[in-house]
């Protein structure tokens, strides 16, 4: 894991004391604060409070209260201007089964107003990075799983986000896909993009990962680097693995 | 269905049967106690309804008379048992394409015989069941009115609907033989509106026929000549004799009816299988778009939604055959129309109306489709794009392909009458404006496929939009004719529009845009 250098800009994503209920809590005074240019996981059990939150971090869902800013803009103010540099990719892709990933990629950059030869030439490459490239006139309904995910997975970088959120990116991926959406994840990081995602699969955080929230029952119980988390409950060679189950257990327990 | 033999055909029918009333329990939104009443009571009064019928005709009136209404019942069962097989034949076509559960019942070792079976049982029952509620509380009050033979209707239906299923089942997997999988459905869809569509129109056909034929028609479906099997009338109205109680021919109806069914279901099994096997690989099939040749992307917010939208219904011809079987509905109406005005000479009374209604069905579909029917809602709300954008997009391109196939029939009126085809362009305009915003405004949100069947989600909508329909209509008759009373239907058309109105509804698209 590379160590985080901190950007001089306002951060990435800010939350203060967000709250969401449905039939009950599901997001329970939320304060998080993800840097510019950082890949942030975001653990918690299932049931966590994960989702939620991103969703309404992508405008999808109306918080009950608190303040939601996405690199200086209050998203709940400003949601046109805050969702231009955002995309989301939950974890069942977003696509038509009609439209081939060309078109499909041509419809996400006509939704997010991209100059249209700008956008060619990013899908184009696009396709190209995720082994698309000869598959980009056949319809999205008979592609396979992991297919699809990469389709929605261009969808979201076609307009060149600021900040990608991604909910269960690698869930039902074969090793070879994983690892070219971890390659990609790992590139747009380095070219400046921020990224959070939630993942159960704790290896991927353990090693993508620039820092870790994990959250539970709508709050956020820890935060930091892998070496910050071990420090903090004493075990410097715990696996993430050990560090999540001590951190979430006890409170299961007293659920 | 615990006592039963897990794996055996009783067992496999008892699960396909509960699912079946599960699926009509969800239709319902849940049987409940006051639900049930009232289902029992609509079946009382149909009973009533007949009885009232029985006792107004008199002891010596048509109506109780066999001799009269035994050509009737020949006619209807001449009718119904198409129905019946079309019926089976696209739930057959339906159960190979949405293949879930029979994947998991053919992985499983249970006979392939068995699980058709099943199958095909559930669907003859559900394919009896809409013509049962009609005919079976016929057969009731005649037998209560002392005429027993009439319970005949009882057997004689359920012969009907093995009959069919047995029928039906052997064509669909005929179409999935020869059409493949894939198209197998679509096939099954045309041949049925085929079906419904001469239905509809042999119906006023018969209306509009000269006395004299109708009645050589009746005496063709009187009952020939006992034991004259020859007569190719004793075979071909076999189920209707032995719905009106010819023991006979009752006994034989129910002989056939029995071997078709189970020869259909031990002789097909296998080739059930096989073809749900072979549904579930075409599923994996990825057509090409057929845009081969690289072409630069569209600019535009509304050019890349109206491109999307007409797009995911071209591509879909099981959406198309939905639509088109929609229109298909309207024919007996332009019949009718035909029919009152034809005479009168005045084309534009008998086809502004029927171009009204029509503009009016096709704008609720396409709008339904575009607006509760997206398949990503969730992208267009995560999109840097307002809602009220996105929906005027959406509304123009539903409205586009409207008036691209309803403007050779405007515009051929217009050539005969240019105020008629005036009057049907303004009215159908503001009949295909106002149920698109109607579905706008009353989203209910499901796949596309269930295009037809919409309004059974939100009765409020379809009865609306329905109504929307007939004001429009009404008005551009009355503006054909050149009264100014035609600003009354238009009046009462957005006034009906505006008790409509609700936004509270609107979930498929940018909530907090």
């Amino acid at each position: 894991m590379r160590e985080f250098e901190k950007d001089a800009g306002p951060p990435a994503l800010i939350l203060r004391d967000l709250r969401k209920s449905f039939a009950k809590i599901a997001v329970d005074g939320l304060n998080l604060t993800v840097r510019a240019g950082e890949l942030y996981a975001l653990l918690g059990p299932n049931g966590a409070g994960k989702t939620t939150t991103l969703r309404m971090v992508a405008g999808l869902l109306p918080p009950d209260s608190g303040e939601i800013a996405v690199f200086g803009l209050d998203a709940r103010r400003m949601p046109i201007d805050a969702k231009r540099i955002i995309a989301w990719l939950p974890d069942e892709p977003m696509l038509y089964d009609k439209l081939d990933p060309l078109e499909y990629l041509e419809f996400v950059a006509g939704l997010w107003g991209v100059e249209p030869r700008r956008a060619q030439a990013i899908a184009n490459e696009l396709l190209e990075t995720l082994g698309l490239w000869e598959h980009r006139r056949e319809r999205c309904e008979g592609f396979s799983r992991g297919m699809k995910q990469k389709v929605a997975l261009a969808g979201a970088l076609v307009h060149e986000p600021r900040l990608l959120m991604l909910d269960e990116p690698l869930t039902g991926l074969d090793a070879a896909v994983a690892r070219q959406v971890k390659d990609l994840l790992a590139a747009r990081v380095k070219q400046g993009a921020t990224i959070i995602l939630t993942t159960h699969i704790l290896e991927v955080a353990e090693r993508l990962a620039d820092r870790i929230g994990i959250i539970q029952r709508g709050r956020l119980i820890a935060e930091g680097t892998l070496a910050q988390l071990r420090s903090a409950g004493g075990a410097d060679h715990a696996s993430l693995e050990e560090i999540f189950l001590d951190l979430t257990a006890p409170n299961e327990r007293a659920a | 269905m615990n006592r039963l033999r897990p794996g055996s055909f009783a067992w496999l029918a008892a699960h396909d049967l509960r699912q079946s009333w599960r699926s009509f329990d969800a239709a319902l939104g849940g049987l409940t106690r006051v639900k049930a009443a009232l289902l029992v009571g609509a079946v009382l009064a149909v009973h009533a309804v007949l009885w009232w019928a029985l006792r107004l005709s008199g002891p010596d009136g048509d109506v109780t008379r066999d001799a009269w209404l035994s050509p009737y019942i020949a006619l209807g069962i001449v009718f119904v048992l198409p129905g019946i097989v079309v019926q089976a034949m696209t739930a057959a076509a339906r159960a190979l394409h949405s293949h879930g559960d029979l994947e998991l019942m053919f992985a499983s070792p249970v006979s392939a015989r068995a699980v058709l079976g099943a199958r095909a049982l559930s669907i003859a029952i559900s394919a009896i069941a809409w013509f049962a509620i009609l005919l079976f509380p016929l057969a009731d009050v005649n037998a209560l009115a002392g005429r027993l033979h009439w319970l005949a209707i009882y057997p004689a239906l359920v012969a009907c609907g093995l009959f069919g299923a047995g029928i039906g089942i052997g064509l669909a997997l005929a179409f999935v033989s020869a059409v493949g999988p894939r198209r197998a459905r679509l096939v099954s869809q045309i041949a049925a509106t085929i079906v419904g569509a001469s239905f509809v129109l042999a119906v006023q056909g018969y209306a509009m026929a000269p006395a004299g034929s109708r009645a050589s028609l009746m005496q063709a479906m009187q009952s020939p000549i006992d034991n004259q099997w020859l007569d190719w009338r004793g075979w071909l109205l076999l189920p209707a004799r032995a719905a009106t109680g010819e023991a006979q021919a009752l006994g034989l109806w129910m002989i056939v009816a029995i071997a078709v069914f189970a020869v259909a279901t031990f002789a097909l099994g296998k080739s059930f299988a096989s073809a749900a096997i072979s549904s579930a690989a075409a599923g994996a099939f990825t057509p090409a778009t057929g845009e081969r040749k690289e072409r630069a992307f569209r600019g535009s917010l509304g050019a890349t939604l109206r491109s999307k939208e007409r797009r995911l219904i071209l591509r879909d011809p099981w959406l198309i055959s939905q639509i088109v079987l929609q229109l298909i509905y309207m024919l007996p109406i332009s019949f009718i129309l035909w029919r009152n005005g034809g005479a009168t000479g005045a084309p534009g009374i008998v086809f502004t109306p029927l171009i009204v209604v029509v503009g009016a069905q096709l704008a609720g579909s396409l709008a339904w489709l575009a607006l509760s029917a997206e398949d990503a809602p969730d992208l267009l709300r995560a999109a840097p794009v307002s809602a009220a954008q996105i929906e005027r997009h959406k509304i123009q391109a539903i409205l586009a392909p409207v008036a691209l196939l309803l403007g050779a029939p405007i515009f051929a009126l217009a050539f005969v009458s240019p105020w008629s085809g005036l009057c049907a362009a303004l009215f159908t305009l503001g009949a295909g404006v106002s149920t698109a915003l109607l579905n706008l405004w009353r989203q209910s949100p499901s796949r596309r496929g269930l295009v037809l069947r919409r309004h059974s989600q939100s009765k409020f909508v379809g009865m609306i939009e329905h109504l929307l329909s007939i004001v429009w209509a009404v008005g551009a008759v009355i503006a054909v004719i050149g009264s100014w009373s035609a600003l009354v239907p238009v009046a009462l058309a957005c006034f009906i529009l505006w008790l409509s109105r609700s936004r509270s509804r609107r979930v498929s698209l940018p909530a907090n845009a």
